[in-house]
């Protein structure tokens, strides 16, 4: 598993107050108990994390943990590219 | 028209002065002020340093992780006092009883602190985001809809904000409901925690803060003293009360409520009096009949010498056979749970016959010449007393309270 995989699911796991071993990328939000206030907050710190920025319709995607991870990995990965893509244009 | 008497069957309290009812009792009648240095913000960039604050709280002591993350401050004393006040009554919260329960809480500031902690991240340090829990932390009804969902009450549930006199007209609505049968119990009271560093500017720059220390009344008083907690009372019908043998602490009896329509920070001396007045009448009582006034002696030279002459207006000759006192010179002024406070102070004075001390009392104004309890809490057996809150906004909640007999 790679760090920042790792990163989201601790994220998970702290924001529901649960272990980190109760968290797989087969996890739903559902089963983890997550309620709407939690997914917020799970939002708010990925978001921080990851110095990212997440859409409400991004946000209403998400079942399960390993659609978080995917999420956040497509957003951090555009984020890289807008950021270099200044020095491109240059 | 049969209305029901209702009974004050249940006491909460943290504040400056202790973590529940009897710390805080025992130091108003030792004279033992809250009050000291500031220790939640850097003092450097405040013109005042005192403050009332409830000191060695460990909110993990009340509180898991997860349910405290999601309480601010304000509201986890809400819980606290409302946790002793419900324990002291002995109730028993069947399904039914939990229906024709109602909730109300008084609070000025509402959970301002947790908002000005995140809007530094947003300002300051320049985020672009703010914590989900803002909202829900911040917004003034927590401390009601915490303490119904920690007891499973469903009954009318709701918060009063008129600043300094949220609590009393929190307790005077909750009175009413219990008497005119519309609630068959009531927690009310007030709760406020406002210790954060931007509302300690917000109030710096009103220029009504003590340099020192808040002496109520006196001819060298320079201001009031913040002060936070959390206070609750359990109501009932009285006859419910003795039905099952609960302690009854004294009735409430009376409330009454006037605004100055006048000046939004300027207090009168008209408003207060009409207040005073509706309480008395709500109550069924002439001038004569109290002897003590837990006074909202604020401690600014402006409050104290306003409310003297409400007072004497009101009471004419009576105010000289009247025990006044400002209990606010030792758990400081607790904006919207200072009537909360106040009434357990009032209650308690009933109770256990002692009239608690305006303490810090060094000169006789002229100007307040009232009989304010200087210093020294004195026995006296008192049958009726009044609590006095008036709010900037020129809006007064004055409520009545009648000893019980066993």
């Amino acid at each position: 598993m790679d760090e920042s995989t790792e990163k989201v699911l601790s994220t998970v796991a702290s924001v529901r107050h649960i272990s980190r071993e109760r968290v797989s990328l087969e996890s739903s939000l559902e089963e983890l108990e997550f309620d709407s206030l939690d997914r917020v907050t799970l939002l708010f710190e990925l978001e921080k994390a990851f110095q990212i920025s997440i859409s409400d319709d991004e946000a209403r995607s998400i079942r399960n943990v390993r659609d978080v991870v995917e999420g956040v990995a497509k957003l951090v990965a555009g984020a890289a590219l807008d950021s270099a893509a200044p020095e491109a244009i240059k | 028209m049969g209305a029901r008497r209702v009974a004050v069957t249940g006491l909460g309290v943290i504040c400056a002065l202790g973590h529940n009812t009897a710390n805080t009792w025992d130091a108003i009648c030792e004279g033992k002020p809250g009050i000291a240095p500031i220790h939640s913000v850097d003092l450097s960039r405040l013109r005042f340093q005192n403050g009332a604050q409830v000191r060695g709280y460990d909110s993990g002591k009340y509180f898991e992780a997860s349910r405290a993350d999601m309480l601010d401050r304000f509201a986890q004393f809400a819980l606290i006092a409302a946790r002793e006040a419900l324990q002291s009554s002995g109730i028993e919260l069947t399904p039914e009883l939990r229906e024709m329960t109602a909730v109300v809480t008084g609070s000025c500031m509402g959970g301002q602190s947790t908002q000005d902690a995140q809007f530094v991240e947003l300002y300051e340090k320049a985020l672009n985001r703010v914590h989900p829990r803002t909202i829900p932390r911040t917004m003034a009804n927590a401390g009601a809809s915490q303490i119904s969902m920690e007891f499973g009450i469903t009954g009318p549930a709701f918060t009063v904000s008129t600043a300094c006199s949220s609590a009393n007209h929190a307790i005077g609505q909750a009175f009413w409901m219990v008497r005119e049968g519309s609630a068959e119990l009531a927690i009310a009271g007030g709760s406020e925690a406002p210790f954060s560093l931007g509302l300690l500017k917000a109030w710096e720059a009103m220029r009504v803060v003590s340099p020192d220390t808040c002496r109520p009344f006196s001819k060298d008083r320079r201001g009031l003293i913040l002060g936070e907690g959390g206070a609750m009372l359990v109501l009932e019908p009285l006859d419910a009360a003795q039905a099952r043998g609960a302690t009854i602490y004294a009735e409430v009896v009376g409330f009454g409520m006037s605004s100055d329509a006048h000046h939004i920070t300027q207090p009168s001396v008209e408003g207060p009096v009409r207040a005073m007045r509706a309480a008395l009448r709500d109550a069924g009582f002439l001038p004569e009949q109290i002897g003590y006034i837990n006074a909202h002696g604020t401690g600014t030279p402006t409050n104290d010498l306003t409310e003297t002459r409400a007072i004497r207006e009101l009471f004419a000759d009576h105010a000289d056979r009247l025990a006044v006192s400002s209990t606010k010179s030792l758990h400081g002024h607790a904006l919207g749970a200072a009537g909360a406070i106040e009434a357990v102070c009032t209650v308690l004075a009933l109770r256990e016959g002692l009239l608690p001390p305006t303490v810090n009392f060094t000169a006789l104004d002229p100007e307040c010449d009232l009989d304010v309890v200087p210093n020294r809490a004195r026995p006296a057996q008192v049958e009726c007393a009044l609590s006095n809150s008036f709010a900037f906004g020129g809006l007064n909640a004055v409520l009545a309270f009648r000893a019980h007999g066993d």
